[in-house]
């Protein structure tokens, strides 16, 4: 942050030499009697954002006004001035500005200019003709007055071009003409330190972000039409644990060390820049292949991969890197970045100290991505995401036992957007927990209709994600929700066997918080997860809801006609009611009725989600409560997904391990 | 040319330790524009004030009390410890003004202003810096009085009063005298330019939630806030606030959520902070220091927040904070004119909260920043809240570090 506010200094001291060179410029290199000041103010007005430039100066006959001798606006010129206190500092040599409503100094009337007096002024004192004089430059009333860095650049330009006029009046006598020439070579000097300061990273001496851009939209436009560069984004693989480990300094070392090796690696036509803490970027240029690309940037990961020593301590480093071709995957410094950190990131989750390149087909999918992100906000912002509920029922008798509250997205078209599709994305961008308590606002809300329809004996399941899970102050707001509707008993959570059979924050805090509360717990997808009997055996969870894979077809196959019965021996050993999911077919409910004990099912054999709206609707005569939406029944594929996060796709069981999601259920 | 000097001494009694400052002091024969003076809230003002104004007549003169005593380039002064920092600058104008804060804190303090301008000779001039002293309470009232003159066109640095228990015996010493709910204005236009830094050394800890109802306390008869902000954070996402925040840092009031109470000590590693704005995508933030519990588990804090604000969980280091200190003087030496070389001294405030929480180690705090002023003098002082520009904004803190260096 201190590196970057100071290349930030840097940058507009740059600007402030380059402003000072050009209006000195204006004042040396104006021949005999010319206006110097012409070119002096078409520097100073637009930085300075003022309106009006005046030059006053002591009069030739020693009178106490000051005269006008240029100014922006000719009317001015010749104008008398009355040398009043600001004026006066002005003229010893002080920068002046003024602060808002300073009170209205008494300033000559000039016709067409209105000056009240009270304008935002800033004073330079200035030296001219050989007569101390000072220059005026004003913004509209109104308008803010000058900063402290407007003073800062006053200081420096009235000082020069004091110096600069006094030359100039001396006819340029050798001794004036050598010192001024002094003075302008070291203003240059310090005007290329400075450039090289505010373009150059300070720990590694590499072109900075700012200055990479620059010199990467020179080399493009300098490309001839069938030369190809490529920009190579190198990201260093677990930086941060160097940090942490072997602390900064350590951290320091590495980043050095690896703009070493890779500045030994490059060609002298190749441009290599440091972005930010942990990322460069390479320009490779020219290049011809694909193929010239994949060996330099081989011969460069190779070299990065070399083990590298601090204080004793060996560490491997390596890198992950993206490439981007100019002109294919972009024509800009911005665009070509963008993409190459796009392959980065998608080598990086391939395996880390990889290389990708750029492709269309990632161009797409980031692009789809970026949309859908502003979908899921908007749809947010305007309360997209209701709650649908699906019947848990007694599959001998039909009887209603209860709800699994579900999600769903209706999108401005009216359309249901499936979960899996979303729950990813928005798990990624940290908007699950706002969405999960739309949709129990929604249930809790329609509630007391709800009982009115069904009854209150019937019970409410909401599915809760790993993540979730741990996360205390979701956990505390949910049971908050639950607990408001007054009928904190009639809900379960739906909880996974990977959350239950944590340990930490988990088992601590929140399986005390849900139990004080009285909500009852479900371990969902059952017989897919890692659950121990022993850790079974620990919890005292009310409900197993076997898995729909274990369901499906088990009329047909033997394997899991035998792992159904052990789960019900289980329950029944334990005191665990359990429920079958997933029953689509008559088939597998026959099955299950003649074959097993169980009694309570779910699955669109017996019921589709509905959106709240619908179910109320074809349930009851009384018209639903309008902040209930109304929507069409759920398409077949609609997502299983009540407040649970998914990762992408159907994961596998490892996925599910990495992520900590729930995957989608279709 | 302006040339600083520092010194601290410390007494049992106020006499013993003036002795020791003009023991100090000697026979330098001392043209002060400027004298910063900071002192143990132990110590007696009016003596103090007495012998500022026989030594130096025509100094505008600012400061009060700093909690446990003073640091300068020779270490942590201590307990009951005095310093001074003067400066001579016969080429620029400086001018103080004080007043009490009665009524409405911001007309105060735009008045003060002007009336320090008046001071300094500069009547309508824009400073080069301000520099405030004053009593804890209406910070963000008093900067607002005084950005109806200034805008952010010119950094506002300074520090709220300490003693050293928050018991309220904090006092501000302009050229009037000292007051225990004043305000002391100075302004700076300086000879050798001035470099200023103004930094906290905390990041968010991952949590963060929105304060969803505001209460304050009117503090004297110029307490005057508006219906949605105010000290007092009465809950966060609905929840009663000091619950909400005790879980974000791990559970550690204890005892205190239920019975109340001081938590000044045990929330300086974990203050909330608010998004002031962001440098290149990261996120810059000011920090609030919760001091205590109130009943129904309200939080109080050190600086105004508005309702609808989003607070975010802050962690820090008892090493960053000593490093900090450092860090921030050589990003005000940094920003000087004339370079690091032309340093003549400078001044830091160092928050009194982060100060109790370094303890023993506070001698490496005054190391660091005598390191990074290259043993050029300056002074430091422990405070009960900061004020300084952040990303070009004038602002009020806590838990922050702010310091100006002062050019030859």
């Amino acid at each position: 942050m201190t590196l970057r506010r100071e290349n930030d200094l840097l940058r507009i001291e740059t600007t402030h030499a380059n402003l000072l060179l050009k209006a000195l410029d204006a004042v040396l290199c104006v021949d005999g009697d010319d206006d110097p000041f012409a070119g002096v103010f078409s520097a100073l007005i637009p930085v300075f954002e003022c309106s009006l430039a005046i030059v006053l100066i002591e009069q030739e006959g020693g009178g106490d006004a000051l005269e006008c001798v240029a100014a922006s606006a000719a009317p001015a010129v010749g104008s008398l001035w009355a040398r009043d206190k600001l004026l006066g500092k002005a003229l010893s040599g002080r920068i002046v500005t003024t602060v808002a409503e300073a009170g209205a100094v008494a300033w000559p009337e000039i016709p067409g200019l209105g000056l009240a007096g009270r304008e935002p002024a800033l004073y330079l004192p200035l030296g001219v003709r050989g007569r101390r004089g000072l220059m005026l430059l004003l913004r509209e009333c109104g308008r803010p007055g000058f900063d402290r860095a407007h003073v800062a650049l006053a200081k420096k330009f009235s000082l020069l071009a004091s110096h600069a006029f006094a030359a100039k009046r001396a006819s340029q006598t050798e001794a004036e003409s050598h010192r001024l020439k002094h003075l302008t070579d070291q203003l240059a000097a310090s005007q290329r330190a400075l450039q090289h300061r505010a373009n150059h990273d300070q720990l590694t001496g590499l072109p900075n972000r700012a200055y990479i851009q620059e010199l990467i939209g020179e080399a493009i436009a300098r490309r001839g039409p069938d030369e190809k560069l490529a920009l190579a984004f190198i990201d260093l693989d677990d930086f941060k644990r160097v940090n942490d480990i072997y602390g900064h300094a350590a951290g320091d070392a590495l980043l050095k060390t690896v703009s070493e090796r890779v500045c030994s690696s490059i060609r002298h036509t190749d441009i290599f820049g440091r972005i930010s803490g942990d990322e460069f970027v390479i320009v490779l240029n020219p290049v011809t292949r694909r193929s010239d690309i994949s060996a330099l940037v081989n011969r460069m990961r190779a070299r990065l991969r070399e083990p590298f020593s601090f204080e004793g301590a060996e560490i491997r480093p390596s890198a992950s890197i993206g490439v981007a071709i100019h002109p294919m995957h972009g024509n800009d410094y911005e665009t070509l970045r963008r993409h190459a950190d796009m392959a980065m990131y998608r080598a990086k989750t391939i395996s880390k100290g990889g290389v990708a390149f750029f492709n269309r087909q990632l161009g797409k999918k980031a692009m789809e991505k970026h949309v859908l992100e502003h979908e899921l906000r908007d749809a947010l912002d305007s309360h997209a995401f209701h709650c649908a509920l699906q019947k848990k029922v007694d599959i001998r008798t039909g009887a209603i036992v209860g709800f699994e509250a579900l999600l769903r997205w209706v999108d401005r078209h009216g359309a249901v957007r499936l979960p899996g599709t979303f729950l990813p994305l928005a798990n990624e961008l940290g908007l699950l927990n706002d969405i999960s308590n739309l949709v129990v606002s929604d249930l809790a809300r329609a509630l007391p209709r709800l009982d009115e329809v069904f009854g209150t004996s019937v019970h409410y399941s909401v599915n809760v994600s790993p993540i979730q899970a741990v996360n205390m102050q979701f956990m505390q707001g949910l049971v908050r929700r639950l607990r408001d509707t007054g009928r904190a008993g009639s809900f379960m959570l739906e909880l996974t066997e990977e959350s239950l059979a944590a340990t930490g924050p988990f088992q601590s805090q929140v399986l005390p918080l849900l139990r004080d509360a009285g909500l009852r717990l479900s371990i969902d997808d059952f017989g897919t997860g890692y659950s121990s009997l022993s850790t079974i055996a620990d919890l005292t969870v009310d409900e197993l809801k076997i898995d729909r894979s274990l369901i499906s077809a088990i009329h047909t196959r033997p394997r899991n006609q035998s792992i159904l019965r052990a789960i019900e021996s289980l329950g029944m050993a334990l005191g665990i009611s359990v429920v079958a999911e997933g029953i689509e077919t008559n088939e597998e409910k026959l099955y299950l009725m003649a074959q097993s004990e169980l009694r309570i099912g779910q699955g669109y054999l017996f019921h589709k989600p509905q959106l709240l709206g619908d179910l109320l609707k074809e349930a009851s005569p009384v018209t639903p409560d309008s902040s209930i939406i109304d929507g069409g029944s759920m398409p077949h594929e609609a997502g299983r997904l009540a407040i649970a996060a998914a990762a992408g796709g159907l994961g596998s069981i490892v996925l599910r391990r990495d992520c900590g999601c729930n995957p989608p259920k279709v | 040319m302006t040339t600083l000097k520092s010194f601290t001494a410390t007494g049992d009694t106020t006499v013993q330790a003036l002795a020791g400052l003009a023991g100090a002091i000697g026979e330098t024969s001392l043209d002060a524009s400027l004298v910063c003076v900071f002192y143990d809230a132990a110590h007696d003002d009016g003596a103090i004030f007495d012998f500022l104004r026989a030594r130096f007549d025509r100094a505008a003169i600012l400061g009060g009390t700093s909690c446990n005593g003073v640091m300068n380039q020779s270490g942590l002064g201590g307990p009951r410890s005095i310093g001074l920092l003067v400066l001579e600058d016969p080429e620029g104008n400086y001018g103080a003004a004080s007043t009490r804060l009665q009524g409405d804190a911001a007309d105060c303090a735009e008045r003060t202003l002007h009336a320090a301008l008046e001071q300094a000779d500069c009547a309508g001039e824009l400073p080069e810096l301000i520099w405030i002293y004053q009593a804890p309470g209406q910070e963000e009232s008093v900067i607002e009085g005084l950005r109806r003159v200034v805008g952010d066109r010119c950094p506002i640095i300074g520090g709220s009063s300490a003693d050293n228990d928050v018991s309220g015996q904090w006092r501000q010493m302009g050229p009037d005298g000292a007051f225990g709910d004043g305000l002391v204005v100075a302004v700076l236009f300086s000879s050798g330019g001035i470099g200023y830094a103004f930094q906290g050394g905390y990041e968010p800890s991952g949590e963060s939630g929105i304060v969803t109802r505001i209460g304050y306390d009117p503090v004297g008869e110029s307490g005057v806030v508006t219906q949605s902000a105010g000290r007092q954070i009465i809950s966060i996402d609905g929840e009663p606030a000091a619950e909400v925040y005790n879980r974000w840092i791990g559970g550690v009031l204890g005892d205190k959520l239920q019975n109340g109470g001081n938590i000044l000590i045990d929330t300086t590693l974990h203050p909330v902070g608010v998004d002031v704005g962001k440098i290149e995508g990261i996120t810059n933030y000011l920090l609030i220091h919760p001091d205590k519990i109130l009943t129904g588990g309200v939080l109080s804090t050190f600086a105004s927040i508005e309702e609808g604000t989003r607070l975010y969980s802050m962690k820090g280091e008892r090493t960053r904070l000593i490093t900090r200190a450092g860090k921030v003087a050589s990003a005000a030496a940094a920003m000087l004119p004339g370079g690091e070389e032309s340093l003549a001294g400078g001044l830091v405030v160092y928050c009194g909260g982060c100060m109790l929480a370094v303890g023993d180690e506070m001698p490496r705090v005054a190391s660091a920043v005598t390191g990074s002023f290259r043993g050029r003098p300056f002074l430091g002082c422990f405070t009960f809240g900061e004020q300084g520009a952040i990303l070009g904004k004038n602002a009020h803190g806590n838990l922050m570090i702010s310091a100006i260096a002062f050019g030859e």
